[in-house]
Formats: structure tokens, sequence, C-alpha cells
């Protein structure tokens, strides 16, 4: 698929932005802000607020799926802005299924789980909707927002920004119409109105507007965490990647912390070792060879969430297999299918339940074919099936 | 040898005389305070709570909570022991709290699985090494695994296997 170059036009990214909601207001029977709490989406709500008063559609319908351990202040400030009469917010509290990258044993939790009430680290909003006919249980964050609107004629905006990563620009370059919507499936659009922005303009926005915003930004303010946690989203806590902020909580929230360390098994451990080489994944025992290690690290998984991570690992084998007769290195990436033991441990360390880490076999397979100064032509020549004959 | 120091005028004092001072940010979680109560019942009191001439709290705060657990109350009938600075002000004072909370370490990812294996070499089970330092069974693993012992290896359970018949 093509991806457009990004050409910047004479207009500022706040008209942009409301000219793109107002378009979304004429196309669809409503527009749903999906708000997270987060500085992103309260200029998304604050412009949508904008164009829905001026095209008398108030109020602004948004969701916000409360995810348990959600920092205090950002509880309250979705709190105050449910109360806002330019809002209709559906606060949803369901047992979605999110990451727990803190422990290998139990690699999910759900929050809002029924038969965990006795853990959960606060108490359920009195107006919390605990159940949708489109939600069932195993379903994650992913899986159900693209069910909630479906099929409705409805637009979910989100205050995405592909300043943030490689992976969103990709997504807003592929079309040079209408690029900030997107139809991932068959009856779902999603829209980003705001995808050209900086996080300096959506602070000048809650300024200009002299708008309420959420707390948890001053607390960071407050703190070294300044710099490193002012671009932060707002995630769930125990995923890959918040694991290695999880000490934020016991330093910034500490009274929430005591009970999120019961919440899911190896929160304590996430907390005092996130940062560290036992979360990540380069790093094996001196004495242990790279396969050794697959195979520790396998062992510490359980049931049908060791079987889910045994069948990827197994996948990327056979598509060696499939290439070539040579053994799976240790140490470097095979040129022809860019796989090694290394890698593997890569894999089954991080669990790789949503195939991130497989999919970039292909690159680990060009850089050393770069290496070697050799093309994919006579890398399959020289180690590729049936060389031999 | 200067004898002019605190620690020389240990006191067994009430707990009950003493009170917490209204500043102290360090909060410790659960399991550490869990942690705090076995270290005191398997290794006894081995630092004194430090207060001021108010018999207000300078540091020590944790080891004068957990000394209301009637566990814990036993070994002494009561009685905590004190050793008495003198800060000329408050200021001094809330520096002597800070002082005392933050001039440690924090312990090497390495070391500590080193430590884990060897106790592991010398017969300790998972289960025991996780209730003797409460942890969890995550960080006992993951520290294992880190010094290179499988997992197989870990779980070893004190108890004898189960009988069978047939």
């Amino acid at each position: 698929m093509a991806i457009h170059k990004k050409k910047y036009i004479d207009a500022n990214v706040y008209e942009k932005a409301l000219e793109r909601i107002e378009s979304l207001y004429s196309k669809f029977d409503d527009v749903v802000v999906s708000f997270s709490g987060g500085k992103d989406s309260t200029a998304m709500l604050l412009c949508t607020i904008e164009v829905a008063a001026k095209l008398n559609r108030l109020p602004v319908t948004a969701v916000f799926y409360d995810e348990e351990a959600v920092h205090p202040t950002t509880i309250e400030y979705v709190q105050r802005v449910s109360e806002m009469p330019e809002v209709n917010l559906h606060w949803y509290c369901l047992p979605v299924k999110h990451r727990n990258a803190c422990s290998n044993e139990q690699p999910f939790w759900h929050p809002w789980h029924p038969e965990e009430k006795e853990k959960w680290v606060r108490e359920m909003p009195a107006q919390a909707i605990t159940e949708h006919p489109r939600f069932q249980f195993g379903m994650t964050m992913q899986d159900f927002g693209r069910e909630h609107y479906r099929y409705t004629n409805k637009v979910v905006v989100q205050g995405i920004r592909t300043e943030e990563s490689m992976r969103r620009y990709q997504v807003v370059a592929r079309k040079k119409e209408e690029n900030y919507i997107s139809k991932p499936d068959k009856g779902i659009y999603f829209a980003f109105p705001i995808y050209d922005w900086s996080s300096k303009d959506v602070w000048k926005l809650v300024q200009i507007k002299n708008a309420d915003y959420n707390r948890t930004y001053d607390i960071f303010n407050k703190t070294e965490l300044y710099e490193h946690f002012l671009s932060q989203r707002v995630c769930p806590p125990y995923g890959e990647e918040p694991v290695r902020g999880l000490w934020v909580y016991a330093e910034c929230f500490p009274e929430m912390w005591h009970k999120m360390i019961y919440r899911v098994p190896g929160a304590a451990t996430a907390g005092r070792y996130g940062n560290t080489e036992l979360y990540s994944q380069g790093y094996k025992p001196e004495h242990v060879s790279w396969r050794d290690h697959v195979q520790n690290v396998i062992n510490t998984y359980q049931g049908a969430d060791k079987a889910d991570v045994v069948s990827a690992i197994n996948q990327a084998i056979n598509l060696h297999k499939k290439k070539t007769d040579d053994r799976i290195p240790e140490d470097d990436a095979h040129p022809l299918t860019g796989l090694s033991w290394r890698f593997l441990s890569k894999m089954v360390t991080r669990g790789d339940f949503k195939g991130r880490v497989m999919q970039t076999l292909s690159t680990h397979s060009n850089n050393q074919l770069r290496k070697m100064g050799i093309t994919l032509e006579q890398a399959e020549k020289i180690y590729g099936k049936g060389k031999a004959l | 040898m200067n004898k002019d120091q605190p620690i020389n005028g240990v006191e067994w004092v009430q707990r009950d005389s003493l009170k917490p001072n209204n500043y102290n940010p360090n909060r410790v979680a659960p399991p550490e305070l869990k942690l705090l109560k076995i270290s005191i019942l398997e290794d006894g009191w081995t630092q004194p709570i430090v207060i001021n001439p108010d018999n207000e709290i300078v540091d020590g705060f944790h080891r004068w909570t957990i000394s209301a657990d009637p566990q814990i109350a036993q070994l002494t009938g009561g009685l905590v022991p004190v050793v008495t600075t003198r800060p000329k002000d408050s200021a001094q004072q809330k520096m002597a709290t800070i002082r005392h909370n933050r001039a440690r370490g924090t312990h090497g990812v390495l070391d500590m699985s080193k430590i884990v294996q060897s106790m592991i070499d010398d017969g300790l089970s998972q289960q025991e090494i996780m209730a003797r330092l409460q942890m969890e069974s995550e960080e006992v693993i993951r520290l294992a695994l880190r010094a290179g012992i499988p997992k197989t290896d870990i779980i070893q359970d004190s108890g004898f296997s189960q009988a069978w018949e047939v």
C-alpha cells in the first residue's frame, strides 16, 4: 500500500481539526469521542464540543473505558467531565482482557472481573455500565472497540497523534483524501481529527480555552518524571511497555499501589525490577545457551498460555525449516530467515501474544544479508533448500 | 574514641510513650511491613527507633508501627529500644529523617539472583524463600532463572510427595 508524504498546508491544526469534525457530523449519524482522560483526548473532546455547539448538536457523546487500575487523579478528572452539561459520557467498567506482562504465570488480567471483587483496587463508580450486548468475556480492548459501534453509522473519534509513533503515521498516510478516517473492518469507522497535532498544540488548546485537564500531569510535573511521562498515554499499567513505569504508581500513588501489588501476580516483582534485565529480552545467564534459555522461559508459562507461546515459536521454526536445512543459529540471525535462538528467546520473553516480535524477522534477515554483503538470491543459493544437490 | 554518640544511650521505653511525626514521606508497602515483622521475629531488635527529646519519631516509624503487633510486643514486654538525637531546629530534624531513609543502596539484580541461587543450592525450598523474604513466586523464579536455574529445579515443595495405592 502506498504511503504518502507529509505536505504542509495553509491552516493551523486547530482550525483544521474543527473542519474535520464538522465534516464528520455531516457524514455520520453521530460522533462518539473515545475518551481516556489523557491530554490528547481532552483536546479531542474540547474541539468536538466546540463544533457540536456551533451545529446545535450538544451534548457530545463520549465513551470512557475504565480499566480499574487508573491514576486516582485521572478518575477525578473523568468524573468532572461526566458532570459537564456539554458531555454525555458513557462510563464502561467491563472485564476486558488485558495483558499482564508482570508474570508469565498469568499473562492476562481482567479489570472489574466480577469474581475478583475483593482484589479491585478501586470501588466501581456509581454510574458504571457493566455490560454491553456486544461485549463477551475474553474480548480484548481492540476486539470490543471494533464491535462496539459496528453497523451503526456512528464514527468513533480518537485523540491519536502521528507524532507518537510510526505505526500511527502509516494509518493516516495511506490515503490522500479524508486520511483522518479509517475503516479497519466492514461497518466500522474511526477518525483521528487531531492526527497532525504536536503535544504542544494540545496544551496550547487547554491554555487558550482555560479548560480543566487531568491533574496527573501536575503530579508528574512535580517529580523528575516530567520529561519522561508528560508525553505518556493513559494506559493499563501491567502491559508490556507500561511495566517499565510501574514504579511510578508506587512513587506517586502509594495507597493505590499497595492494592495494585495484590491485583495481579508479579506486580510487586515488576515494580521492583520492571526496568532491569529481569524484564527485558536481551539477557540470559552466561553459562546457558540461548536454546536452553528458550526452553527455560517456556516452562514459566502454564496451560493454554504455554500452548500459545509454543505454537508461536513452532510457527517461526517451521518458517525457517521451509526455507533452509541449516540448523537455527545461536546468536546471529540466519541470512535467509532472520531466525536465531536469541531471537526466539526474545519472542518467549515477551510472550509475543500480538505477533509483533515475529513481524520483525524479515528485518533481521535483511540486516544480516547487508552485513554479509550478499543479495537474497545469492543467499538462497548458498543457504537455501537443496543447496547440496 | 568519642563516646558522645546517640547509640551509646539506647534506652527501653513503652511504645505508647512515643509519637509519630507529621511529615514522614516514607511509605512502606504491606509486603515490606510484613518483612519487617519477620525480620524482628527472626533477627530480634537490631536497630533502635530514633526520637527527638520530645519523644517524636525521627526515624523508625514502621518499626514503631509493627511493635504494636502482639508477637513483637511479647518479645520485649511492650518495650521498644530508642536513641535520642538532638536536632537544633525542625529543618534539621526533617533532614535527619530523610537521610535515615535515603542513605541506603538498592540491590543489584545479578547479586540478588546469585544469593537466591546459593539459597536454593543450600536446599531451601521456593516456598521458604518466599515466606521468609516476603517475595512473590514471580520474583524467586525470575531471580533464579537469571542465575540459570530452570523453573523445574526451583519448584521443590518441602513436603513429602503424595502416597499412592493400587
